[in-house]
């Protein structure tokens, strides 16, 4: 008895078929999972609200309004809480058989990951819908117009893509869930909160506005800022990636993906080797 | 290329200071079913993990179906089906998705898959179930399903890691009779087991491990016949002492009494037991049986695993001094 005969395809072709059929045996099961969505769909809610009228009626920034100001911060912050769930979730897909299984089968090596990460940025795209609703509720407007609008969403989810896979290696990492979950909330909460995100940075001690300026998610925001046009006042002098936060978003993403799909790749073979 | 669809020279692999594969070499030829049989931690899964790309070996080398598993892995897992210890299928697909999915990593193309999804369901008593998310599946649906699974691109070697543990009886049955049919076509099937009756049932050749190594291999019957020779059962009517006695004198010195039956060694096989027959007739003692009875793989397996005893690698219980 042999195995069924299978058209000759080259290797990358055959890589692209498993990427795809990865991302659709992962998007059929986010459907299954609606609990996961409501929730992902309700927390950028629940922040709008917090922040935008809980906090935010006490904070002001100079010469603007806030709630345009916080927009773009809670559309770049959204990025890194869905990296910490790709982590918890790669974490928990590690522990299970299934994976055993898919890694006796003659596919890429890649697939699987490509499959968690592409899946993971299109199972978002509800959550983003509700959240820009919620934004032209609370009074945020593209003041730019719709081409730069869809740029600055388009740069968010390209940098989303490339968080992801940071997310990918701390569930690979992790020997569980929980760990998964502790490995990535750390970093999400600092970078997620000391910065631009929320508030004007230059009220902060010097020693946290360096971090602050620096952090990339300041820069993410500023783009966005740019591209919807919410920018308040010039950038922190000195500070490059503020400067230019466009390119610095494109250019930092680029970089994550380039070095870590690679390393996201080797340990996932290796989990069990 | 030898005849050998499964040949692993000296495998040994390590987990820390745990020897989980101190030496195992195995040569299955193909069409044939070997039951590696062993204890809970005595490297079948080891074994079986590294036999299908999962683990590379510390040492020693393996080919199946022709392929190094180290140097050629694609091309043993087109060539190989695997069903795991732990359920590997996709809760929250049914029982089809996750065929057809297997299918597709397969390389078999959307309509094939979805097609021997379809056969595979029917095969496997599992057509109704086949819409129906794997979450809601009994235990006996989840391995037939995985079993189903392994085989969806036909393989030309089976791995089945323990495939009926955890099993009730009806569905332990049921999945001896699917591993019979398989065996039936054709496929070479390494299955791991602790029952020594489901490697009685299923096996062509026994190996049995045990800490890491291969302490004994060959046919269900060779196993048996290496441990001891068979014996002659003769059971009376009833426990009539002065019966019993005149039986045991009559068989021998080396005949014992067990409740209403005398034993005694049958050193030339079904000979013996004519012998003891034509002797019985003399005697004139009611009979009730008389037989010949071999040493079960029971005796086989404590045997053979005793015998390295307290020379183990592995301690995992003991505390360093």
């Amino acid at each position: 008895m042999s195995a069924i005969a299978t058209p000759r395809q080259s290797s990358v072709q055959r890589g692209l078929i498993d990427a795809y059929n990865a991302t659709r045996r992962y998007l059929i099961r986010g459907k299954r999972q609606p609990d996961i969505i409501f929730g992902s769909v309700l927390f950028p809610v629940i922040f709008v609200v917090l922040f935008g009228y809980v906090f935010g009626s006490s904070i002001s920034v100079p010469g603007g309004n806030y709630h345009s100001y916080l927009m773009s911060g809670l559309f770049a912050q959204s990025t890194l809480f869905a990296s910490s769930q790709v982590a918890v979730a790669v974490a928990t897909d590690m522990n299970e058989g299934v994976i055993d299984r898919f890694k006796t089968l003659p596919i890429a090596r890649s697939s699987i990951l490509i499959g968690r990460s592409i899946s993971t940025i299109v199972l978002g795209l509800p959550a983003l819908g509700v959240m820009i609703l919620c934004a032209l509720a609370v009074g945020w407007r593209p003041e730019n117009g719709i081409f730069d609008a869809i740029l600055g969403f388009l740069l968010i989810e390209v940098f989303a893509f490339a968080l992801s896979w940071l997310g990918i290696l701390a569930g690979l990492i992790a020997k569980s869930s929980q760990a998964a979950d502790v490995i990535s909330s750390i970093p999400v909460f600092l970078l997620g909160f000391v910065s631009n995100v929320f508030v004007d940075t230059s009220k902060m001690p010097v020693w946290l506005r360096v971090f602050a300026d620096w952090n990339p998610v300041s820069a993410v925001v500023a783009a966005g800022r740019n591209l919807f046009g919410n920018t308040i006042g010039p950038p922190p002098a000195g500070v490059w990636s503020l400067e230019h936060p466009e390119i610095t978003t494109i250019g930092l993403a680029l970089i994550i993906i380039v070095v870590f799909i690679p390393i996201c790749v080797r340990r996932y073979s290796r989990t069990s080797r | 290329m030898s005849n050998f669809a499964i040949s692993a020279q000296h495998l040994a692999r390590s987990f820390g200071e745990t020897h989980a594969l101190v030496d195992v070499s195995l040569d299955i030829p193909a069409g044939s079913v070997c039951a590696l049989l062993g204890r809970n931690g005595a490297g079948k899964t080891t074994t079986v993990r590294i036999l299908t790309t999962l683990l590379d070996p510390d040492d020693g080398h393996a080919q199946v179906a022709g392929f190094d598993i180290a140097s050629q892995a694609d091309r043993v897992r087109e060539r190989i089906g695997v069903t795991g210890q732990t359920a590997t299928m996709d809760e929250l697909l049914t029982g089809h998705e996750n065929l057809e999915i297997i299918g597709r990593f397969s390389h078999l193309g959307a309509a094939v898959s979805r097609q021997r999804a379809d056969e595979l369901l029917q095969q496997f008593d599992l057509v109704d179930a086949g819409r129906m998310l794997v979450k809601k599946y009994s235990g006996g649906m989840r391995r037939r399903l995985d079993l189903a699974a392994s085989l969806i691109a036909n393989p030309e070697v089976l791995f089945l890691d323990e495939p009926t543990t955890g099993l009730d009886p009806v569905a332990r049955s049921e999945m001896w009779v699917a591993i019979r049919n398989l065996v039936a076509r054709g496929t070479t099937v390494l299955l791991t087991t602790q029952y020594l009756d489901e490697a009685d049932q299923l096996a062509d050749t026994i190996v049995v491990v045990d800490r890491g190594l291969v302490v004994a291999e060959g046919t269900p019957e060779q196993l048996k016949a290496s441990i001891g020779r068979p014996s002659v059962v003769v059971t009376l009517v009833d426990a009539d002492p002065a019966a019993l006695l005149k039986v045991r004198t009559a068989l021998g010195a080396d005949a014992v009494i067990r409740g209403r039956s005398v034993s005694a060694p049958a050193a030339d096989g079904l000979e013996s037991l004519a012998k003891v027959v034509t002797l019985l007739e003399e005697l004139g003692v009611p009979i009730h049986e008389v037989g010949l009875e071999h040493p079960s793989l029971d005796e086989v397996f404590s045997a053979v695993t005793h015998r390295i005893g307290d020379h183990s690698p592995v301690a995992p219980a003991e505390i360093p001094a």
